[in-house]
Order: C-alpha cells, then structure tokens, then sequence
C-alpha cells in the first residue's frame, strides 16, 4: 500500500453538496498511516478565471492539522479498495467549512463504481495566499453549489496527473490563465479553457440580463435564445427612440437655440434625482407629440401607417417609465413585440 | 469585470456638450431647409457626439469614429435595419468574439439610454 501510495500519487476529488459534521474519526487512523508525509501544495491546480474559484468538491482526508485549518490535498492511493473506504469521508476545502469530514451516502455509492475520478485539487498553498479572497469563495461556492452539484453527477473520468502538470502554469495567482477543475469534468487544457470561456459568457448575460428590462422573468442565467432576443429588441428599440428623437429635434432646431446650460443643470439635477426625469415624459409625451407629428415633415407621417405613430408613442412613454424603472416590464416586451409586427 | 461600466452622468453631459455644438453648427448651414437632410444629418450627430463622448475606450466607439474617418456610408446604416443579430446592431460588432460583444454591448446599451435621455431634455426644454 505505501508503495502504491508514494508511485503513483493521484488526486482525488468527489462533489460534496452539505455539509455533516461526522464521526468518522475511527476510520480515520487507518489512513492516516498509508498518507505520505507533505502534502503536495505546488504545481497541479487551477484557479477559476473570472470568478473566485469554487472550493467545492475536494475530498481530503485529513491529516494532523484536522481541527482547524482548512485542508492540505492529500494524496490518495490509487487503489480502489482504498478509495472507496476514503470515499467515506470527505472534507470541504473552504475555510468556512468546518474540517471535519462529511460524508454524503449518496455521492460516495455512485463514487463506489468502477471508475475513479482524479482530478487535480487546488492546493492549500493557493488558498492560503488569497486569503481575502477566501470569503468572497465561500460566498461564490454557496452560490455554485447547485451548478456543482449538476455537474458532478455527471460522467467521470480519469486523467492523469502529469497531464494536469504539463499544462498548468505556475502555483500562483494569475488574474488571466488559471481555471478550476469541477469535479465530473474533463482536465485537458481545451475543455478548460472553454470553460472558462463559458464562465465569462455567462458572468456577461448575467450582467446585460440586469440591463436590459425585463429580463429577470426567467432565472435562468444561462444565455437562452430568450434573453438574447431580448437584449436585440431592447437595442433595437433604443436605436428607434434615439432616430425619432433626432427627428423630432431637426424639427425644433431652425426655430429655437439650444440652452447649454440649462440642459447641463438638468443633467445634474437627474445625477440627483433619478426619478425626477422619469414623473415627466409620460405625461408630457402624449400631447407633445400628436400636436407636433402632425405639423412636421410629411414625408416622414406618409409612408407610415398612422396607427404606427401613436403606437410609437405608447411604446415610447412606455419605454420612458421603464427606463426610469417604474413600470412593469411586461409592457416593455408586449409593446416591442407590438412594434415588430408593424414592421 | 475588464473595463468598469460607464459612468453614466459624465457620458450625458459630455454627449450634451458636443450634440448641443453640432446641432448648432447644423443650423448655421445654408443647405438645410425644412428637409429630410436636416433629420439625417441630425440622426449623424447624434451618432458621432455620442461615439466622441464616449472616447476611444470601447470597441464601438473606436468602430464607429473609424467609420467617420473613412467617410464611408457613413450614417447611410439604413434607419432600424431589419437585422436580427446582435453583430449587426451594435458598431463594429462584426469583427469582435462573442465574448468582447456582449461587453460592448452592455456599455453600448448604457451609452444609448443616457442618449436618449439627453435628447428628451433637449426637446423638452425647447419647446415646453
């Protein structure tokens, strides 16, 4: 076994999704003899790209320094028997997890087949020398836990270690290269990079998600085709407000000089007051615009229907009090898709 | 994440600022009488104060004052083309990966909502 244990030196890693303080402490001694002495801290480990890496699914067995620091990877024989009794407990490698080992059944049965999952961990040395960075983890793990939990029932494989070596870079924190490896997930360097190419896609749906209304219906935070034709109708319509503008002000221009300063003290007073500029448009806008549209350029009033322009109208007060963050952005949707039928 | 999002008030008074000076620069020209030329040229200076208020930071507005540079079917962009992709929409979408496209576009969103926010005051303080 101590053969076995100093020749190979995989790594080994299972999902844990809760966390149960275990009395698992008797089985414990016994590995504790077939553990090499250092745990290996250098070489094999990724940090996730954008976000903080998710100290999710480390399975550790725990050595001398069990009680209170978070855990130094072990390294775990690659003999099965072996395996399936450390499948038994497991440890969380975040620092706000407590170290003792939990153990979830039903992880460690579907762990119990046939195959075993090395996959390479991420060493302590990197999470004690992020240290601040170590809350904003346990916060992001708890959020991650459920994709995690998705992904480690997934298929497992079994890479080699020395692959993970080669194509990792060095043990400290780049903000650029480094990706975490999830447990249930292939280590070769291409499956990591598109992973991390995915996570940063997803981190900017998320965030045009939260600009654009009435995106957040669905919980989703993956890319669907939904939130992508929301975020084209969105830019669509703020292109249409900006021409219509634009019209409306080539038609006021001859007449009236533009006050500067005003339009800046008005700026200054939205900066303030946000929903100052959001009470006016809907009133004013319905008067406004049928007294003037009707005056100006016909050319523009001909070639459209007129049901066009007073749609436009609604779908332009609507699209005020959205911007403003008032109204539901139900209408937001129903009056753009209104406005693309007519088109 | 890369680059911070905008800053939202500066790029409404710095796009006021130009747009204010290029309206006023339009009206002083003798070519533009009541016409079509007016609103064109109008929805061009929208276009181009907003590009220049936002600087060469973002990919949009480098794309968008290279068009100007290359005086190349300038705002000739046919008014709401009937593109349904993201690559079309956004300036200078096309040559850009996924990733950098949706960054442009979120700040290009941001940019556009102060936009449309300075000309409502625009038109509401001309004509109350």
């Amino acid at each position: 076994m101590e053969p076995n244990v100093e020749a190979v030196q995989p790594q080994f890693r299972s999902g844990i999704s809760g966390t149960k303080p275990g009395g698992m402490g008797f089985v414990f001694d016994d590995i504790h003899g077939l553990i090499p002495g250092p745990p290996e801290t250098d070489g094999t480990s990724f940090t996730a790209l954008l976000e903080l890496p998710p100290p999710q699914a480390v399975e550790l067995l725990v050595k001398e320094d069990f009680p209170a620091k978070s855990m130094p990877p072990p390294i775990f024989p690659s003999n099965i028997a072996l395996i399936d009794r450390a499948s038994m407990f497991s440890v969380f490698a975040s620092a706000d997890n407590p170290p003792e080992s939990t153990n979830i059944l039903s992880v460690s049965s579907s762990m119990k087949t046939d195959s075993v999952k090395q996959e390479p961990l991420e060493s302590e040395h990197h999470r004690n020398s992020s240290s601040p960075a170590v809350s904003n983890q346990s916060l992001k793990s708890i959020k991650r836990k459920e994709r995690e939990k998705k992904v480690k029932e997934s298929s497992k494989k079994s890479k080699k270690l020395e692959a993970n070596e080669a194509s990792d870079g060095s043990g400290e924190q780049l903000p650029y290269v480094h990706v975490r490896a999830r447990r249930g997930q292939a280590t070769d360097s291409h499956s990591l990079a598109e992973r991390a190419r995915r996570e940063k896609i997803n981190a900017r749906m998320k965030l045009l998600q939260d600009l654009v209304p009435g995106c957040n219906k669905s919980l989703q935070i993956s890319g669907t085709a939904m939130v992508l034709d929301e975020i084209i109708n969105h830019v669509q319509a703020l292109q249409r407000q900006v021409e219509f503008l634009s019209m409306r002000l080539a038609a006021v221009n001859p007449r009236i000089d533009f006050n500067l300063d005003a339009l800046l003290a008005v700026e200054s007073e939205s900066s303030i007051d946000n929903s100052y500029l959001g009470m006016f448009p809907p009133s004013i806008w319905p008067e406004g615009q049928l007294n003037s549209s009707r005056q100006q350029q016909p050319w523009l009033l001909d070639g459209l229907h007129p049901g066009r322009v007073d749609d436009t109208s609604n779908f332009i007060t609507q699209e005020n009090s959205l911007l403003s963050y008032d109204s539901p952005p139900n209408s937001a949707s129903l009056h753009s898709s209104q406005l693309k039928m007519e088109l | 994440m890369n680059i911070q999002p905008p800053n939202s008030s500066s790029i409404k008074s710095r796009f006021a600022v130009k747009f204010v000076q290029a309206m006023k620069r339009l009206s002083k020209r003798r070519g533009m009488g009541d016409r079509y030329k007016r609103y064109r040229a109008t929805r061009a200076a929208a276009r181009v104060s907003l590009a220049a208020a936002v600087g060469p930071e973002r990919a949009w507005s480098r794309a968008v004052l290279r068009r100007i540079k290359k005086r190349r079917g300038l705002i000739g962009r046919t008014t709401t083309n009937p593109r349904r992709n993201l690559r079309g929409l956004v300036p200078g979408g096309k040559g850009m990966d996924y990733c950098s496209l949706l960054s442009e576009t979120a700040h290009y969103i941001t940019c556009l909502q102060a936009q449309v926010q300075v000309m409502q005051d625009m038109l509401h303080l001309s004509s109350p």
